[in-house]
Parts: structure tokens; sequence; C-alpha cells
């Protein structure tokens, strides 16, 4: 059933290094995007949780697809020239930004009143008191919300294959058009599957190992 | 006491009322400067704004909004049958549930529409199906609504749907007092009167918040048909910009309808989490 010439494992192989490309930018564009969102939605100034908040309703609230559409076959119109994968890696991390931003938040929510009280009394500015006291702790509530995102991330990465990046959902697609065979989806399928499962196992870990013993 | 009881309330409802009005600003301020910062121009949406055109745009609405009723409603028959296929005490019924609930939900969407669309049995004896009048507006939504591209899309998305609904559903059964289904057995019901008489019908009402949640995210998911041809609401963008040469109006537009329906379902979901407060979901909502 699968008796593929070497060429099309080898083009499977680069499409699952693409996607693993994909995910890890996206996912470190996406963490330090959601967390200054997360932080925004605390600010003292109105404005910008305002604008926190607004970011994260409206990035949640639209398909993925358009995002990515617009990046890539929207945004050129103004003269700013993107590559795909730039592209992909620019739409992948803003509509992520918008749930890490959400989980952060609710990290933060976490954290005693007393503890943020306690930290600016003693002198701490906002800034402070969010890097020594409040981040620490929201940080690890966030652990396992935080790895369901990067499933999803991976999993959301197969859409890039529609702006033209050769991701291994591409690759597998072309190759399964080239061989009329469908069923090379399956073999994607089954990488996904390889690719995401461990990944659960390894947050269920990190959530053991690091979780805050209440 | 009652007096502080009340302020309370009052200072909760007016924190509630604030929040949501900052965030409603907050979306507000980033549908203005969104067009802005990317230097959209007027001449460019007026195209989107004529009534074949609005029409069009509204029918994609709906061709959305019933394939993921239709999804939605299909796949509770089906995750209420996973979810107590994993909780059973068999373990020849238990481990084949949780196989199917965990592999489903780590596949990507897109490959499970794309597989549905090549291989399921049947499907492309759909082509040429064709109930519809060709003439009127109607009898091409309705073809549409009945091509191959939609009802791939619906089987997809029920199937997908039916592994995420399942571990809802589990977690809400699971938040039931063990004493429920203890008293409702030593009470003489079997396995399935207790099931079907007790624990699932307080389960449903539990999740029925995330699952109005679980509603939008379909929403959004339908716009992967726009791929295999399913002319929903994305592939209507892409149409309209086709035509008329404006790729980031026209998908600003439809991200604003996308965003609109959304939002509504996400009161409406707000409004019945505050009505029957539901279990803590420990599903992704993505």
């Amino acid at each position: 059933m699968f008796d593929l010439s070497a060429d099309y494992w080898s083009l499977i192989g680069q499409g699952v290094l693409i996607t693993l490309w994909l995910t890890l930018v996206s996912w470190v564009v996406a963490l330090l995007m959601g967390i200054l969102l997360g932080v925004l939605r605390q600010a003292p100034v109105g404005i910008l949780r305002a604008v926190a908040a607004g970011y994260t309703e409206f990035f949640r609230n639209i398909p993925l697809l358009t995002v990515l559409f617009f990046i890539y076959f929207g945004v050129p119109n103004t003269g700013i020239r993107i590559n795909a994968i730039n592209s992909a890696i620019i739409g992948l991390s803003l509509y992520t930004a918008a749930y890490v931003g959400e989980v952060v938040r609710a990290g933060l929510g976490t954290v005693s009143k007393g503890n943020i009280e306690a930290s600016r009394s003693l002198g701490l500015s906002f800034l402070q008191s969010m890097r020594y006291v409040q981040m620490p702790q929201a940080v690890r509530a966030a652990i396992p919300p935080l790895g369901t995102l990067l499933i999803a991330l991976l999993k959301n990465t197969s859409l890039a294959s529609q702006v033209t990046v050769a991701d291994l959902f591409f690759q597998a697609d072309f190759v399964g058009n080239r061989t009329f065979n469908p069923d090379i989806l399956l073999i994607a399928g089954a990488i996904y599957v390889a690719l995401t499962l461990p990944l659960g196992a390894t947050v269920n870990l990190a959530e053991k190992r690091w979780a805050i013993q209440r | 006491m009652a007096a502080t009881g009340v302020s309370t309330n009052q200072s909760v409802a007016l924190k509630r009322t604030l929040n949501f009005g900052l965030q409603l600003l907050g979306a507000l301020l980033i549908i203005v400067l969104v067009p802005i910062a990317f230097g959209m121009q007027w001449r460019n949406f007026e195209p989107l704004l004529d009534g074949i055109t609005l029409r069009f745009l509204l029918f994609g609405v709906v061709a959305t909004v019933v394939v993921s009723l239709v999804a939605i409603i299909l796949s509770l028959p089906l995750a209420t049958g996973l979810a107590l296929g994993r909780l059973s005490p068999i373990a020849a019924v238990r481990w084949p549930s949780i196989a199917i609930v965990e592999v489903v939900r780590s596949l990507p969407l897109l490959l499970v529409i794309f597989y549905v669309n090549l291989r399921f049995p049947l499907i492309d004896k759909l082509e040429n199906l064709k109930l519809g009048n060709p003439d009127s507006f109607f009898g091409i939504e309705l073809d549409r609504l009945l091509s191959r591209g939609a009802l791939a899309v619906a089987i997809a998305l029920t199937v997908y749907t039916a592994a995420v609904n399942a571990e809802l559903l589990r977690s809400g059964i699971n938040s039931l007092d063990r004493g429920q289904t203890e008293a409702a057995r030593s009470l003489g019901l079997t396995y399935w009167q207790t099931m079907r008489l007790v624990i699932l019908p307080q389960a449903f009402q539990r999740i029925l918040a995330p699952l109005i949640a679980q509603f939008t995210i379909l929403v959004k998911d339908t716009s992967l048909g726009s791929i295999i041809g399913f002319v929903e609401l994305q592939r209507r963008a892409v149409i309209l910009y086709q035509r008329d040469f404006n790729p980031m109006e026209a998908l600003f537009v439809v991200a604003l309808i996308y965003f609109a329906v959304n939002y509504l379902l996400g009161l409406t979901s707000k409004l019945v989490e505050r009505k029957r407060p539901s279990v803590h979901v420990t599903v992704p909502e993505f």
C-alpha cells in the first residue's frame, strides 16, 4: 500500500522538518507576544487593557485560515513582501498569541491578591511585582493549558500548506496526488499522531515536575 | 450582612459590565486600527457593499452556520457513545474508545477533511447531484449546501467534534457526585436507565456552556471547507477578491463577519454559563 520511492519519502521527511520549524518559531513568538498580552490585561492603564482584550477577542473569533490568507495574499498589496514561510509564521504567531495571552491571564488570576498587595507595599513596581512575584507563579499554573496550545499549534501548522508552505501536510498531499493514492495522507496522519502524543506526555511530566504544591 | 451581600453583588455586576465594555472597546479599536495600519482604501470596500454581493456573503454565513449546526448535532450521539465507552468498566470497550478519541484529537482537522473528501464511501456519488433549480438564486445556494465539499466537511467535523465533545461529556459525567449513580442503582435502575434518566441529563446541563463555545470553534473550522470546494464564507471572500482584486479588504470584511457571529455565540455561552455554572473544562478550546 505504501511502497513509495525514496524520493517521495525524502519529500515527506522535508515536510516534517518544515512542520517542526514552523511550530518551534511560531511557538516562541506566540509565547513572547502572549505573555505581553497577558501582562497588558492587568496593566494599570485602561487603554492598554482595552487593546489587549480587543486583540484577544478579535483573534479568538476569526478562523486561522482567514488570518493566513490575509497575510499571504492581502498584505503584499501594501508593498510589503513576505515569503510564504514567514507569512505562515506571522499568521500562526498572531493567532496563537491571543490564546496564550488568555492562558497567561488565567494564570495571573491564580496568584492570590495578598501576594500582589504585599509585593507592591514592599515597594516593588508594577513590572517588578510581575517579574518576581506574579509571573513565576502564573507560568507554573499555565503549564497544562500551554501544553494543549502547543499541540494545537502543531496541528494548526498544517494550514500553512494552503499558503504554499511545503510542510508535512503539503508534501503528503503532493505525494498522494502524484501516486494517485490518497492513503498517503494516513502516513502524514500517523506522523502527526507520533509527534503530538509524546508532546502531550511531556507536558504531563512537566506539569508534575513544576506544579505548585498546595 | 445583608447590606454587604448586596454591595458585593453590585460591585461584581459593575466589574462585569466594565470588563465587557473594555473588551468591546478594545475590539472596536482593533477593528478601526487594522484598516488604517494596512492602508486599506474605501474604494476597495465599495464593490463589497452592493446588494447582490451582500446577499452572497449572507448566504455564506448561512452555509457556515448550517454545516456547523449539523456537525455539532450529529456529533452528540457519537460523543455520548465514546464518553460512556471511555468510562466503561469493560476493557474491550474502554481501550478502543480511548484510542479513537486520542488519535482523532491529535490529527490535524485539515487532514481529516481531505481524507474524508477523498475516501469516504460513496462520497463521489454526490458530484452530479443537482436538486436545486440552477436558474434561481436559492436553487444555486441549495446545491452549494448539498455539494460534495459541504458533505465532506460535515462528516469530518462530526467525527472530529465527537472526539472533543466526548472528552467534554466525560468531564461533565465525572463532575457529578458518585452518590447519584449509587442512589440510582440502589433504586433498582439498570446501568442504561441510570445513564439515560439520571446521569446524562445532568451531565449535558453542565456542559451546555462549553458546548456552545465549541460551536464557535466549529464555525471557525468550517473555513477549512473552502479548500475542498465548499462555498462557505471564507471561500466567498476568495471569490470576491478574485473578482475585485481587493484581497485585504474582502478578507477583512469576512473576518469581521466571523467575528460578529462568534462574538454573539460567545456572549450566549457566557449567559448560559451564568444561569447554570458548568464544569471546569479541561478540553482545549482552540
